[in-house]
């Protein structure tokens, strides 16, 4: 662990991103603290420029507090990216694992499945999921991971076939172990540090999706989030810039931090991919 | 005091002559219409962007001016029995259609029994009453009916009747006559060409029963799709006319800080948009009148109209609009507060026996929202949070519009639900049909989807629409709007203006009711 430690503080910019990720994750766990009312609360009075009523980063058409919704909303985006990136890997590892294990008819079969999630644009398949059901958190929840889980199967998949023919499986099988055992205790162990790698991208990008969707007014209408705050704002960009401009460069910054933190996990898992540089 | 009207009247007069003086011939007027019309059919459609075009081709027995007066157009004058039962409209003469046929009673007679009563959506209830139409003569009409029905003579624009030509629908399938893509009308500008994505263009029509006009030598309506393109457009003087919020209201408040672009809300008081809360008043927790009351006192009507829709639009203050001012059937009405009144709002909640939970709850629901874009969202926004101060603790739906119809229109599945509604020339028209027990109409659209029922009203809506004595009418309509107040199946939230920006160049456009469902006959570029 403390070599690992070690790989990744070299990488400057994954500390950084570590940094203000921690700083993010830090706003959503204490934003019912810092901002006890509902951030959907009539604040003041509408339109009040950052610094001004009170309001640290100004007020929108409503009078709603624009530092209020972006604390809730990193609540809301911390839980959406965490839970689809979860579930995505969950099923992702299911599918990959059974697919790369067993291959033949299983494999095709599986991977056919996948394809087919995968000729869909995700966002545009995120869009049509959100629309033909209720827009709502758990909604938007599913329509994540049902776009994201494909490249996790990919991946597993590709890293099980590769390791189901080494010695120590092998011997896994002289020994007499069952296939579960095998896959769970001793293939899969293997092939995590790359799934972590690209859970921790997922992460961002699930952020995004969720960010997109509420932009274009599919977010559930009940739950602040940054997409929503620009998707409100827009219209009057050009008389309060401080609506969309404050939620953007938290979307900004949250999902380049997590960028960053995935590269230096990436340079820890695979020092020699680093050295080769 | 009568020296000075007088006096008044002189300048007036002054005034008008010079301004008729002022007014030049020529040019070509380009004007946005938005969306491009399904057709130019508006004898069997209704469709917004089809009225921006068809009455500059077509016209209407009457105009209405902007204080709802009648101005007479294709009729030269009318006349009503004393019984109501009779109304005569004595004709215009001289008038010819565009191909040059004579414009005749019989044309009136078979737009009004053959076209309009059949297939028009709203022409069956504005002549539901009328049995036959004589023609004594061929400048006579004399419409016949069954009872006195004073909302018809509301109803006789050009964009809401027009009059169209006998000898070119009559043996032909009315809905998918040629005449549909092709108009021929009596009206200052005769149909030229339709560019399909791209611009309608209309020409002066030079025999023209008005002598010296139309001004303008040219219309052309453009389609853009996209609202910055419209907004530059109008920006750069390349449109001059943009009606029915083309640009939208953020822009315009901009854009009327300039020298040469004006905005007006005048000009839709015939279409009277109204922006209202249907509630379930049948089932659920909204089924109390108290809490409809309480709802509608504590709600900041100003406030919605100055944050959401850029302070365009009047608090309502009855379940009619102000519009209905100039035919003395509006009254204003308690219960419907500008400005929000919590404390009472919260005071009658506790009388009416619903009190707050341990978490100051008293009512759980769900706020369906009009699928018509972000405002409305906002509005949902703004009423979650206002009536969660008194205890009823909203959850919005947003669906799109098939959903949100079928929800509202087909199942009744709802308790509370965000909306607007035309409430269009007359209450019998526009307002009846979201009160009456007999519109209860389950799967028809922008009905009484309330299922309010209440057979005192029936008979007051009932009388109202067959009262042909002005004053009694006033005094039906103020009984029906008293007990509206009382019972507020609907909670009315303000009047919607649409905005109409135009460049300060095009002048004479606006005398109409109709605003840009008019002819442009008058207009003329400076």
């Amino acid at each position: 662990m403390n070599r690992f430690w070690g790989r990744f503080s070299k990488n400057k910019s994954a500390v950084f991103g570590l940094i203000i990720l921690f700083l993010v994750i830090l706003m959503a766990v204490i934003a019912n603290w810092i901002y006890p009312d509902d951030p959907f609360r009539l604040a003041g009075k509408p339109m009040s420029s950052p610094g001004t009523n009170g309001f640290l980063l100004g007020s929108d058409t409503l009078g709603r507090d624009v530092a209020a919704g972006i604390a809730h909303g990193a609540k809301t985006s911390i839980l959406i990216g965490l839970l689809a990136t979860i579930a995505a890997v969950f099923i992702g590892i299911i599918f990959g694992a059974l697919a790369g294990y067993y291959g033949g008819v299983i494999d095709d079969a599986l991977m056919r499945v996948t394809e087919i999630f995968q000729t869909i644009p995700s966002f545009v398949f995120a869009i049509l999921l959100v629309a033909i059901m209720k827009p709502s958190i758990e909604i938007i929840v599913i329509a994540i991971t049902v776009v994201s889980w494909p490249a996790v199967a990919r991946l597993v998949r590709g890293e099980f076939m590769s390791l189901k023919n080494r010695e120590f499986v092998q011997a896994c099988h002289t020994l007499g172990m069952n296939d579960s055992r095998i896959m769970m205790r001793e293939i899969l162990p293997n092939c995590l540090s790359p799934v972590i790698v690209i859970g921790s991208l997922m992460v961002a990008t699930a952020i995004l999706i969720e960010s997109g969707l509420a932009f274009l007014g599919l977010g559930d209408p009940n739950i602040m989030s940054w997409g929503f705050q620009i998707g409100a704002g827009r219209t009057m960009l050009r008389s309060a810039w401080w609506v969309c401009t404050f939620p953007g460069i938290a979307i900004l910054i949250t999902v380049l931090a997590i960028n960053l933190v995935g590269e230096g996990l990436n340079d820890a898992f695979n020092p020699r991919l680093r050295e080769r540089n | 005091m009568k020296k000075r009207i007088s006096f008044f009247t002189i300048i007036t007069f002054l005034f008008l002559g010079f301004s008729a003086y002022a007014q030049k011939s020529g040019g070509t007027l380009v004007y946005l219409v938005q969306p491009e019309p399904p057709s130019m059919a508006s004898y069997i459609s209704t469709s917004g962007p089809i009225g921006l075009v068809a009455p500059k081709i077509y016209e209407g027995l009457f105009d209405y001016d902007n204080d709802g007066k009648i101005i007479y157009v294709l009729a030269e004058s009318h006349s009503v029995s004393s019984d109501g039962k009779t109304v005569t409209f004595k004709l215009r003469k001289g008038v010819k259609w565009h191909d040059g046929k004579s414009f005749t009673s019989d044309d009136v007679a078979f737009t009004v029994m053959n076209v309009l009563k059949k297939f028009h959506p709203r022409g069956p209830n504005s002549f539901r009453e009328v049995t036959s139409i004589d023609t004594p003569d061929s400048h006579t009409a004399i419409f016949n009916l069954r009872n006195p029905a004073p909302y018809m003579l509301r109803a006789l624009s050009a964009y809401e009747s027009p009059i169209v030509p006998k000898h070119l629908l009559e043996g032909t399938d009315i809905k998918s006559a040629k005449l549909g893509n092709n108009p021929v009308g009596t009206g200052p500008f005769k149909f030229v060409e339709w560019k399909k994505g791209q611009y309608v263009r209309l020409d002066k029509n030079k025999n023209y029963w008005r002598p010296g006009l139309p001004y303008l030598d040219r219309v052309v309506g453009r389609f853009v799709p996209d609202a910055s393109t419209r907004t530059a457009a109008m920006e750069n003087g390349e449109v001059l006319y943009a009606a029915y919020n083309a640009v939208p209201n953020i822009d315009a408040v901009r854009l009327k800080e300039r020298d040469d672009i004006s905005v007006t809300t005048d000009g839709y008081s015939m279409i009277n948009p109204v922006a209202l809360i249907e509630f379930n008043a049948k089932e659920g927790p909204f089924a109390n009148p108290a809490v409809r009351r309480a709802i509608s006192l504590a709600i900041d009507r100003q406030f919605m109209i100055d944050n959401i829709f850029f302070g365009y639009g009047k608090p309502a203050t009855s379940a009619l609009s102000t519009n209905f001012k100039p035919t003395g059937l509006y009254a204003s009405m308690p219960n419907y507060p500008a400005r929000g009144d919590i404390a009472s709002a919260k005071a009658l909640l506790d009388s009416a026996g619903i009190k707050p939970d341990a978490n100051g709850v008293r009512i759980r629901a769900i706020l369906d929202l009009i699928p018509y874009g972000e405002d409305w969202r906002r509005a949902g926004e703004y009423l979650k949070q206002v009536l969660g101060d008194i205890g009823i603790k909203l959850e919005l739906r947003y669906e799109d519009v098939p959903t949100w119809l079928k929800r509202i229109y087909h199942n009744y599945d709802f308790v509370m639900n965000v909306n607007y509604f035309y409430q269009l020339p007359d209450p019998v028209l526009g307002v009846h049909r979201h009160y009456g027990t007999d519109q209860i109409r389950k799967g028809t659209h922008f009905v009484n989807s309330s299922r309010y029922s209440n057979s005192e009203l029936d008979e007051l809506l009932a009388s109202g629409a067959t009262e042909a004595n002005a004053q009694k009418r006033t005094q039906i309509y103020k009984k029906i709007q008293e007990i509206l107040a009382r019972d507020m199946p609907v909670v009315n939230l303000f009047e919607l203006q649409f905005l109409t920006v135009y460049n300060t160049k095009l002048k004479g456009a606006y005398n109409s009711a109709l605003g840009a469902y008019a002819s442009f006959s008058e207009a003329y570029l400076d």
